[in-house]
């Protein structure tokens, strides 16, 4: 036998029968890769940072090599019709129930009354929502990130927290203090709405006249509002005051700032019509985009496509409905069983407010959960269950939505 | 990469990962965590190019022999092989027997040549691939493929005398008069 032979044989007999790797590898593969790529760019955050005179610690993007649990469930209706508030994640299509809260007020010592959020965010460990006491948040798409804002507000610094350890990786220093965060559609920027007080505080030395009887009041101080770029923490700050009509009246406190379905303006709700006033991302004020021409207050707003709104309730007598409406000409299209249209599941399903009519009979618009409907079919989900308080969240739920892949 | 790219992914590491492993074992000299290693980092390149790939298979091949050559001309702290334990030297009660001693002996010799050495043999003794394609794959000439190989087979000689009465390969029988430095492209 010659040498090579041997080392043939000896070669392929080490290699022989299966070599199974262990179940998961994969996925191992992809976390890893996650995760340097997230070392880099929290790098390139560090230097910038330097630059700019903050301190950014590192992001480590997942912590542990877990595989978020929207990951590990892609079924395309992950509904709870008997939980309320939900306890397990609920999505549908590409959306998903990222997080709710509920309202609490807190008295103080001088009178004024603070009405805190209580949040049920989801924890991409075990999939459940785990109560947390962030004063404001809001998720970034594919959920692995939440912007998140701390007691009391106006806060200082934007924590961004990895929703699979629950920790808060880095924190961004903001010159203004801000009190309401939202990312934008690619998760690579946060619009935070600046106010100069606690847009949730109610001042007792503010008081409001509330069936004939005097309780402490909110009071306007929005500022404006900050685009702030996730990766290096560098924000640019625009003034933009909160809007009153003519003799100075404000309706809230709150006014907090969006991106616009391009990403390219930040807009706020306001009490008259038009119903939103835009800004460009240079702090200038704008017309309405004309791709948003014809969105209402209802929140589902623009379908990911662009061509259709989620609009008005539409219900006559004891009829519980609300109108899709064509983003171009303003026209209604059709009408679906919901009662407030919440946001899009994708191009022809949406997630409202509603109560399926086999159960409720059009009655008692309060009495409503969670549904998918789906544009053109009569056919509902439960996605939860009727809206209740519980123990852990003493009030009605709100949810909050967000693109559930990345 | 997107919910549809990795779906793809995941396909192929659940195809292929088995070959591929065996492949990554014996590039490792037999360590099985090496070898876990080497392909993780091979499989995470691919993974951050998947959508342009043609042939992911040949891909990651390719740089799971790169990455190994890369390991030893870096000089990466080389990890401490464990091998089997060399059987005693016994009687021989037979052809059969002794041949698989002999396999024994050789894997224990081929763990204990260097990356380069091991890289070189394994694509020609166990891929079976010509000269030519190991010195395209490697990023190397013809003439240093072949006195790699000479030079790892006098040192598979060397490391187990057991080895000393087999007769020569036909890369010992003509031996290349190349020395030039392994050369690989980035």
């Amino acid at each position: 036998m010659n040498v090579d032979e041997l080392v043939r044989d000896a070669l392929r007999e080490q290699a022989a029968g299966p070599m199974p790797l262990p179940s998961g590898f994969a996925d191992r593969v992809l976390a890893v890769r996650r995760r340097r790529r997230n070392r880099t760019i929290a790098g390139a955050a560090a230097v910038t940072a330097l630059a700019v005179g903050l301190s950014v610690p590192a992001l480590s993007g997942g912590g542990e090599d877990v595989r978020p649990a929207s990951e590990m469930n892609k079924s395309d209706i992950i509904a709870h019709p008997h939980q309320s508030p939900p306890r397990d994640m609920i999505a549908a299509g590409d959306t998903a129930l990222a997080a709710f809260y509920v309202r609490e007020n807190d008295k103080q010592s001088n009178g004024d009354v603070i009405s805190k959020r209580v949040y049920g965010l989801l924890d991409q460990k075990t999939g459940k929502y785990r109560k947390t006491r962030w004063a404001f948040l809001d998720v970034a798409p594919g959920m692995r990130t939440a912007a998140v804002l701390e007691d009391e507000l106006p806060a200082r610094r934007i924590g961004l927290l990895d929703m699979i350890t629950g920790k808060v990786d880095r924190w961004i220093p903001v010159e203004h203090g801000v009190a309401g965060v939202a990312f934008s559609s690619d998760g690579e920027k946060l619009v935070a709405t600046t106010y100069s007080k606690n847009p949730d505080r109610n001042f007792a030395d503010h008081p409001q006249n509330i069936n004939g009887k005097d309780v402490p009041g909110p009071l306007p101080s929005r500022t404006g509002f900050s685009v702030v770029d996730v990766d290096s923490g560098k924000e640019d700050w625009h003034r933009a005051p909160y809007w009153k009509d003519e003799t100075g009246w404000s309706a809230n406190a709150r006014d907090d700032f969006e991106f616009s379905h391009d990403d390219q303006y930040v807009y706020a709700d306001i009490p008259m019509d038009p119903g939103r006033e835009y800004y460009d991302l240079e702090g200038n004020k704008t017309g309405i985009p004309a791709a948003e021409k014809h969105v209402s207050w209802a929140e589902a707003g623009l379908s990911p496509d662009g061509k259709l709104v989620g609009g008005d309730f539409a219900g006559d007598g004891d009829e519980i409905s609300s109108e899709i409406v064509d983003s171009r000409t303003g026209k209604r299209i059709t009408t679906v069983p919901g009662q407030q249209l919440l946001a899009w599941a994708d191009n022809k399903r949406l997630i409202a407010w509603g109560c399926d009519p086999e159960r409720c009979n059009g009655k008692n618009e309060f009495r409503n959960q969670l549904l998918l409907i789906t544009i053109g079919s009569d056919k509902v989900v439960q996605l939860s269950d009727f809206r209740k308080a519980s123990d852990d969240y003493p009030g009605r739920w709100v949810p909050l939505f967000t693109e559930r892949r990345s | 990469m997107d919910a549809q790219g990795q779906e793809s992914f995941r396909e192929f590491v659940a195809g292929r990962s088995s070959a591929l492993l065996k492949t990554a074992v014996l590039l490792s000299g037999g360590d099985r965590h090496a070898a876990e290693d080497l392909l993780q980092n091979a499989l995470i390149k691919a993974a951050g190019r998947w959508h342009r790939i043609d042939e992911p298979e040949a891909y990651v091949r390719q740089v799971l022999y790169r990455q190994q050559i890369s390991r030893w001309r870096l000089k990466w702290r080389r990890r401490e092989v464990s091998v089997a334990e060399l059987p005693e030297e016994g009687t021989d009660d037979g052809d059969g027997a002794a041949a698989a001693e002999l396999r024994l002996v050789m894997r224990g010799a081929l763990a204990r040549l260097t990356a380069r050495q091991r890289t070189v043999l394994v694509l020609r003794y166990f891929e079976d691939l010509p000269e030519a394609d190991v010195a395209r794959i490697l990023g190397c000439s013809v003439g240093t493929v072949r006195s790699t190989t000479h030079r790892s087979l006098a040192r598979l000689r060397a490391l187990a005398p057991e080895l000393a009465a087999l007769g020569p390969a036909d890369a010992e029988r003509e031996p290349s008069r190349d020395y030039s430095p392994v050369e690989v492209r980035p």
